[in-house]
């Protein structure tokens, strides 16, 4: 039996521990509960695989076209990529959420970290900020995967590359809080996957094609259609600024109603 | 030092906690008693900051629980051991629980062995037993080497050598000084870890005493007699007062007596005593007993089981 690291005059002395460095620790914790999960590593190798898979296709179709492009940049592959591999990336964070609901593990994550703001910040940021990063470190991939396979057809310019990855950046970022925010809110892995179809995909491409004038403006507001013009353009009605406000709009009403739902809610019931 | 004052918490139109008040003592393991749905499970999560009181307030060493920077060092819990998720091994499931609380890394390595876990911590959880689990969660209570120890039911799952080692642990535990309040339904168990029990039952405090006045009844002791003339002996004891009824042929049992009043009376009349004990009750039938009324007065019986209480305190 291993004796106890501490004194019982010592035991139960509340330290005075500042803000951030319980925040600090929260997201170390957080880390480590993200990569200790295979979900977390199946998302991610499917969104590489898309990535880098429709990337090295687009390459080598550009090398066999009749007519190769000449001096093409290669970062158009970055971009449509990333609106399919997008669902690996969201499912990923929002999984990383509700997960805990699923198992029960909100238990021990409160008993651990009962400061509800503080476990809030630390859950959102992590999977948001490690979904972003590796998106765009895919995206990253899957333009020099392009460039590799249809060389000497594509170029790299870098000035162009940065708008591209910022861009996706950007997509990534809100996308991701979004499905944070509706993990909290809605707690349930399946009703939360379904939202989020429905919200970026489903849901922007029914509305905007059914023709009516009212249905077409609503699909203007959903963040799908807003990601779809970021990504790729060619979406009627969109702007850049529209479609950023949108995308900020939905990310940051999620968050609010999911952060306020953990706050004010009992842990699990 | 937990202290539970005035807590209600009602679910729509169940009211699962009702006006509870009560401490949870260092130095003690305190049993904390009461049927299936009786409250215990909602009263340990508030006091956890994990459900919210519709009033009161629990306190943990004076503070509430959801305000505290590092609560793995003050106070550990285990409440459902199926409340993990199966895909982490059990060592991963310690590592984020000593990463939250910035508690040193060997710590993990230490309540592994502790809990005889060495051999399952680098498997997933979804391939433990029950008993794993429990050890598991238990471990997790123990990494920050906390004064304040919560438990929900640990002995369920474990076989004969986990129930002699979570006896032992408490004991331990308490004798170190720090506060242990532990659940469970097994009465023979709480009956030789708890130094003091709570009893509760609709969510209202039935008893709050020690073991061993919940043993002797809450302060109405019994006393069984035999004797060779019970008739005469019966109908002497009921006219000084005392209630007395027919255990046997030749046996009596005097309720709210005590072996010296009884022997002395029998003695002052010369009726010869075959047998003289005062009885001490399972730790089952006092809590069956207490348990029992709690359900029979439903409204009513909060002003007077609280007066027996507190009598007995």
């Amino acid at each position: 039996m291993t004796a106890p690291t501490t004194t019982p005059a010592a035991r139960g002395v509340t330290r005075d521990v500042p803000l951030g460095r319980v925040l600090a620790r929260t997201c170390a914790a957080e880390w480590t509960r993200l990569w200790t999960v295979r979900a977390t590593w199946l998302f991610l190798a499917a969104a590489a695989v898309t990535m880098v898979g429709i990337g090295t296709i687009a390459g080598f179709d550009a090398a066999s076209d009749p007519v190769p492009p000449q001096g093409d940049a290669a970062w158009p592959a970055s971009s449509i990529t990333s609106l399919p591999a997008q669902f690996a990336l969201l499912a990923l964070t929002l999984t990383a959420v509700t997960s805990d609901y699923a198992t029960g593990g909100i238990v021990p994550s409160l008993q651990w970290t009962p400061r509800r703001g503080i476990l809030f910040l630390a859950r959102t940021l992590v999977p948001v900020l490690t979904a972003t990063a590796a998106g765009v470190l895919l995206a990253l991939a899957s333009a020099v995967a392009a460039f590799t396979a249809a060389r000497p057809a594509l170029t790299l310019p870098w000035d162009e590359g940065l708008d591209v990855l910022s861009t996706v950046a950007f997509v990534f970022g809100a996308g991701t809080t979004l499905a944070a925010g509706l993990g909290f809110l809605l707690r349930n892995t399946a009703g939360g996957l379904v939202t989020v179809f429905l919200l970026m995909l489903v849901l922007p491409i029914m509305l905007g094609n059914l023709g009516y004038e009212w249905t077409t403006t609503v699909s203007e507001h959903l963040p799908g259609t807003g990601a779809a013009y970021l990504l790729v353009g060619e979406v009627p009605g969109m702007t850049g600024t529209s479609s950023v406000i949108t995308m900020l709009c939905w990310a940051g009403g999620a968050v609010l109603l999911g952060w306020l739902r953990l706050l004010r809610d009992d842990a699990n019931r | 030092m937990i202290e539970v004052r005035g807590v209600t918490r009602r679910y729509g139109d169940v009211l699962a906690v009702d006006d509870l008040t009560f401490d949870v003592e260092p130095g003690k393991v305190t049993g904390f008693l009461g049927p299936n749905g009786a409250g215990k499970s909602t009263t340990m999560r508030i006091m956890l900051g994990l459900d919210r009181p519709t009033s009161g307030t629990a306190l943990v060493n004076g503070r509430p629980y959801a305000g505290l920077a590092e609560p793995l060092r003050e106070v550990g819990a285990l409440l459902d051991p199926f409340s993990m998720h199966p895909g982490r091994t059990g060592r991963s499931h310690l590592r984020v629980a000593a990463r939250t609380n910035g508690i040193p890394e060997r710590r993990v390595a230490e309540v592994i062995e502790q809990a005889g876990l060495e051999g399952a911590a680098r498997r997933r959880i979804k391939g433990y037993s029950l008993g794993m689990r429990q050890r598991l969660g238990i471990a997790a209570a123990l990494i920050g080497d906390p004064g304040v120890l919560l438990f929900d039911e640990p002995i369920n799952g474990l076989d004969l050598d986990g129930v002699r080692w979570i006896r032992g642990l408490l004991r331990r535990l308490a004798g170190e000084g720090r506060t242990v309040l532990v659940s469970s339904h097994l009465m023979s168990e709480m009956e030789q870890i708890a130094d003091r029990l709570v009893v509760i039952g609709r969510g209202r405090l039935i008893a709050d005493a020690t073991t061993e006045q919940i043993l002797s009844g809450l302060g109405q002791l019994q006393v069984r007699v035999r004797s060779s003339e019970p008739d005469r002996l019966l109908a002497e004891l009921e006219e000084r007062g005392f209630t007395v009824r027919r255990a046997g042929d030749r046996e009596l049992q005097v309720e709210d007596s005590t072996a010296e009043d009884v022997g002395e009376l029998a003695h002052s009349l010369r009726i010869p005593l075959h047998h003289l004990s005062e009885v001490r009750q399972s730790l089952e039938d006092a809590y069956l007993g207490l348990t029992s009324s709690s359900v029979e007065y439903h409204g009513r019986e909060a002003e007077l089981v609280r007066t027996t209480t507190e009598g007995a305190r």
